[in-house]
């Protein structure tokens, strides 16, 4: 296959209402993602079923979205406006169904990327920083070498993570996707020792240097050096590289943090029944999140909290245990990290195996004597603002720079050091011109609109049974079916996707004021309608004479303008009639996309959104009848809205019997979903039958 | 505000049909609010029109556009161009709005898409009524606020009329008495005694027996003649 010219690859996705979005504050989960993901927008695709289109969105900005879709500690869901009504939305585990279900298509359109530019960038290091930058700048059109001590690209994705929580062949999707586009890539190749760093600056019009926090730090206490006792990252990559690591038959794992959960869950998996922790923190402080302390502890793994080691017992080869001490506190009265101990509450922890995981560093020896430049504290120096170290052309991103984060945070950095580095190589300034990481949000969903919104709690994810899940690396986690995901997708509020108003048309006539159920414009000499309170029912949009309303995310002029296509071309001698059906996504669960053949579906966010016009335009379009399939009002995620939809619909009547067309040809079908059957192609085939007897339109 | 409200298809088709390039053009300010002759009713009667030429077998091009306010140039000028395009202009404004592009478009007739009902206000969404019928010489202050010329049937004076009817009015059970409402907003006032004085009869050359109407601010237009003169010296185009 021909190679794509680089401007026109790969041609950022750009969905419906993007650029009115950019000019707005953020929905809270977007901002919260470190690579500003657009989350409104991917889940509202996938509540209507056109998960490729989800999968553009994700993709976008985030070239390891199937890792992220497995590990990503999803800062998004923290931040989820939902949390003020119930739960937040799954977001994650919403978006490795839409990459799931992409990933045929995703395959399909791996390319090779033509190289415009003629310069060339030796990237150091293949974790998340790295793999970001070498994908955005094979997609600028630079020659890309990527350099990776380790026989596999990934980082910490391939050889540390362990398999359980992300199997490596979803891993070497996204690794596909980046390399497709013509990236040099050497592996088992490190700088310092199989290649120098000078040579590589000699070779490539710049370098960057990408390579994290590769190594695990070590207590200074007596008896940690000797057998029995192990760092995290070697042991990790033991495991990861198959290399079989040695245990015993009690492994105590030193750490509190998300890397020690690993360790230890993988020991668990490693055949070891006695696995326990210990950590300085308690529960409340431990720094691991939640959710992975309850799957260690489900898994059997026991956690002592509040002590600090103090020397490891041993006899001679032969480790005995951990001889701690109790910890008084742990932070001090600024909140900084600085432990205190009970020097008199000592204990012994019996163990023959130990681990420590108390943290990472940075290799940084093949920088000794070169042109970057290390600080006082063995730090590399750089400038954030340009993401360049000491020497020129030299950049730095990811974890070496900004020290432990995750791996979003990683790509976020990968992003910026990609624009420098082409700024750079285009002899461009960059200071000012990169990325900032803080944006403007929507602010938390006020106490009175909370009030007024259905609770619908999560759909919880399932787990393989603990029993079952210790005895293998076997991915653990149960995606969601379709189903499920549509449900869960549907719950969204689709923050930031609402009503926006076009000021030079509005004429402060107070429609959308009276209309809104949640208080969301507020009209003085123009309407503004205030993103806090707006839930993105659509309901006013239709209202507005003026037509000064437009919604952010599935307006319906996106629908009112393709009509045409979405009915085709009507054949003179049908037997059957063509309905076109304004379909509610919410509740529609998997039936709704799956309606007889004559009907043709338009999936809408609420049917308060349709507008007499757009029923209009499907009879002009040449449809025997029109149905709007709305969800029973026990079910409907808006309120108030079953009036205004039923009167546009009689208007669309009344308009109708005017041009005897005949008044029947337009229904409003709520729908009762969970009964068995597919309730929605069934109301869809009754009506059609009623059009039939009616008859099919005649043209001229 | 000026209240309009939309007329039948079946009598906008008969302005229509001749024309092969229509556009219904709509007026975003009075008309709008009474979703009679906005944007959005604008793009329905376009709809409308081409269903009903389709199932006439006629090939007709029909828009629909929008603009702020008919009445004053400025606000449609800078799409004349594009309207004169068409062989007919529907505007949705109300009769001054059509009376008014009518004037300036040049050949193409512009067709009244709405009725131009009443000056009126928005008792509730969706319900308006007349309050005034613009007579040129205001009494209110006389009638406690309630305007006998506009709200009475019979523009009376002096009443009610011996037609007064438990405060309705002999005309329609739905009118209410315009007198009954003045009385007992007055007493409310503690200004009935005021009706004792009969109201002398009135010269309506004010109102629409004087002919058309006209009202000219002689300290602005005269700066403003001045300005035109200038410009039409300096070769320009007055307006
Ligand atoms: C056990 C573990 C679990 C984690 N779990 C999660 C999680 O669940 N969610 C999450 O978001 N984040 C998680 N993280 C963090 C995440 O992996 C990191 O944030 C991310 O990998 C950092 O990316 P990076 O590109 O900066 O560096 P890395 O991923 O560390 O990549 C650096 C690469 O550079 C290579 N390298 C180093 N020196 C040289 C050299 N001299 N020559 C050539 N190559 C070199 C290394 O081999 C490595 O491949 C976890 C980390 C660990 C260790
Ligand atoms: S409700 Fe949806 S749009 Fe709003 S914060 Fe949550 S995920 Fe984002
Ligand atoms: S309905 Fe439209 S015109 Fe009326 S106030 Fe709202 S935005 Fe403005
Ligand atoms: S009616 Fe719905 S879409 Fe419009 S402002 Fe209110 S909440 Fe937002």
């Amino acid at each position: 296959m021909a190679p794509l010219k680089a401007e026109e690859y790969p041609k950022p996705y750009r969905p419906y209402g993007a650029d009115i979005k950019e000019t707005r504050p953020y929905s809270p989960c977007r901002a919260a993602c470190p690579a500003h993901t657009d989350v409104q927008a991917y889940v509202g695709l996938i509540a209507q079923g056109r998960y490729n289109e989800a999968f553009e969105v994700i993709t976008s900005v985030n070239p390891i979205a199937s890792v992220c879709s497995m590990i990503c500690h999803h800062p998004c869901e923290q931040a989820c406006r939902r949390c003020a009504i119930d739960e937040p939305l799954a977001v994650r585990h919403l978006k490795r169904f839409a990459i799931e279900k992409s990933a045929d298509y995703r395959r399909n359109k791996r390319r090779l990327v033509e190289k415009t530019k003629g310069k060339s960038v030796g990237i150091i290091g293949s974790g998340p920083s790295g793999l970001t930058a070498a994908n955005d700048l094979a997609n600028f059109g630079y020659n890309v070498t990527i350099y990776e001590r380790h026989p596999v690209l990934g980082g910490m994705l391939a050889s540390a993570i362990p398999p359980y929580r992300l199997p490596r062949e979803v891993l070497k999707e996204d690794i596909d996707d980046v390399t497709a586009k013509g990236i040099e890539v050497r592996t088992n190749c490190e700088i310092g020792k199989d290649v120098k760093l000078k040579d590589l600056v000699g070779k490539h019009e710049a370098v960057l240097i990408a390579i994290g926090l590769s190594q695990s730090r070590s207590l200074n206490i007596p008896g940690a050096e000797g057998p029995g006792v192990m760092l995290a990252i070697p042991f990790l990559e033991d495991v990861a590289f198959d290399r079989k690591p040695k245990l015993g038959d009690k492994v105590l794992v030193i750490g509190g943090g998300n890397v020690a959960m690993d360790v230890a869950r993988t020991a668990r998996r490693l055949g070891v029944e006695d696995v326990s922790m210990v950590c300085l923190e308690s529960a409340e402080e431990m720094p691991a999140w939640k959710w992975e302390v309850d799957e260690a502890i489900e898994e059997g793994i026991r956690i002592n909290h509040r002590w600090g080691p103090k020397a490891v017992r041993r006899e001679g080869d032969k480790v005995l245990g951990l001889e701690v001490v109790k910890v008084k506190s742990v932070f001090d009265q600024s909140g900084r990290f600085n432990p205190s101990f009970d020097n008199d509450v000592t204990t012994v922890l019996d163990a023959d195996t130990i681990i420590i995981t108390i943290g990472q560093m940075s290799d940084l020896s093949f920088l000794k004597d070169s042109s970057v430049k290390l600080d006082e504290r063995g730090r590399v120096v750089w400038d954030p603002a340009t993401q360049m170290s000491s020497a020129r052309g030299v950049f730095v991103s990811g974890e070496v720079v900004t020290g432990p984060g995750s791996a979003i945070a990683a790509v976020a950095n990968g992003h910026r050091a990609a624009i420098a580095v082409h700024l750079f190589c285009q002899g461009e300034g960059i200071e000012g011109r990169l990325p900032d990481q803080e944006k403007e949000k929507i602010s938390q969903m006020p106490a009175d609109v909370a009030g007024k919104i259905e609770r619908e709690p999560r759909l919880a994810i399932k787990h393989i049974a603990p029993e079952v899940r210790c005895d293998s690396m076997v991915h653990f986690e149960i995606g969601y079916d379709e189903e499920e995901a549509l449900k869960e997708a549907g719950r969204c509020r689709a923050c930031g996707g609402g009503a926006v108003v076009d000021q030079k048309k509005c004429m402060a006539c107070l429609t959308c004021m009276r209309v809104c159920p949640y208080g969301a414009p507020v009209v003085a000499s123009v309407s503004e309608i205030r993103p806090e309170y707006c839930q993105a029912c659509g309901l006013c949009s239709p209202e507005c004479p003026a037509q000064a309303i437009s919604m952010v995310s599935y307006d319906v002029r996106e629908i009112r303008n393709t009509m045409h296509q979405i009915i085709g071309a009507i054949d003179q001698k049908r037997q059957e009639p063509v309905i076109a059906a304004f379909v509610c996504t919410h509740h529609v669960g998997v039936f709704g996309f799956d309606l007889p053949k004559n009907v043709r579906a338009v999936p809408v966010h609420c049917t308060s959104r349709i507008d007499i016009l757009d029923m209009l335009k499907a009879f002009e379009s040449g449809a025997d009848g029109v149905a709007v399939v709305r969800c029973d009002n026990t079910i409907c995620k808006y309120r108030g809205i079953e009036h205004r939809v039923s009167a546009r619909v009689g208007r669309v009547k009344e308009l109708l019997g005017m041009l005897k067309i005949g008044s029947d040809r337009v229904e409003l079908l709520p729908v009762k979903s969970g009964n068995g059957g597919n309730p929605y192609a069934s109301v869809c085939e009754d009506f059609s039958g009623r059009i039939k007897q009616i008859g099919l339109r005649q043209s001229k | 505000m000026i209240i309009g409200s939309q007329k039948p298809i079946e009598e906008i088709w008969d302005m229509v049909k001749d024309f092969k390039k229509v556009l219904v053009f709509g007026c975003n300010t009075c008309v709008a609010v009474c979703h009679a002759g906005g944007e959005k009713e604008a793009e329905t009667i376009a709809s409308l029109i081409r269903m009903r030429a389709a199932q006439e077998g006629k090939a007709m091009e029909v828009n629909h556009m929008g603009v702020m306010r008919h009445c004053e140039p400025e606000y449609f000028d800078p799409v004349l161009d594009e309207v004169r395009k068409y062989d007919l202009v529907l505007s949705t404004a109300c009769g001054v709005g059509v009376n008014f592009l009518s004037e300036r478009i040049g050949n193409v007739p512009v067709y009244p898409g709405i009725n131009t009902s009443f000056y009126g206000a928005v008792e509730a969404p969706g319900r308006f009524v007349e309050l005034c019928a613009g007579c040129g010489n205001c009494i209110l202050h006389l009638t406690g606020g309630i305007c006998p010329v506009a709200r009475c049937s019979k523009t009376l004076m002096n009443g009610p009329c011996g037609g007064t009817n438990k405060g309705k009015c002999e005309v329609s059970q739905e009118i209410d008495c315009a007198w009954y409402l003045i009385v007992e907003r007055m007493k409310k006032l503690g200004t009935l005694d005021r009706l004792s004085e009969v109201l002398p009869a009135r010269n309506w050359s004010t109102s629409r027996d004087g002919g058309p109407r006209r009202v000219s601010l002689e300290h602005i237009r005269e700066y403003e003649e001045r300005e035109e003169k200038k410009v039409e010296q300096a070769g320009g185009k007055k307006q």
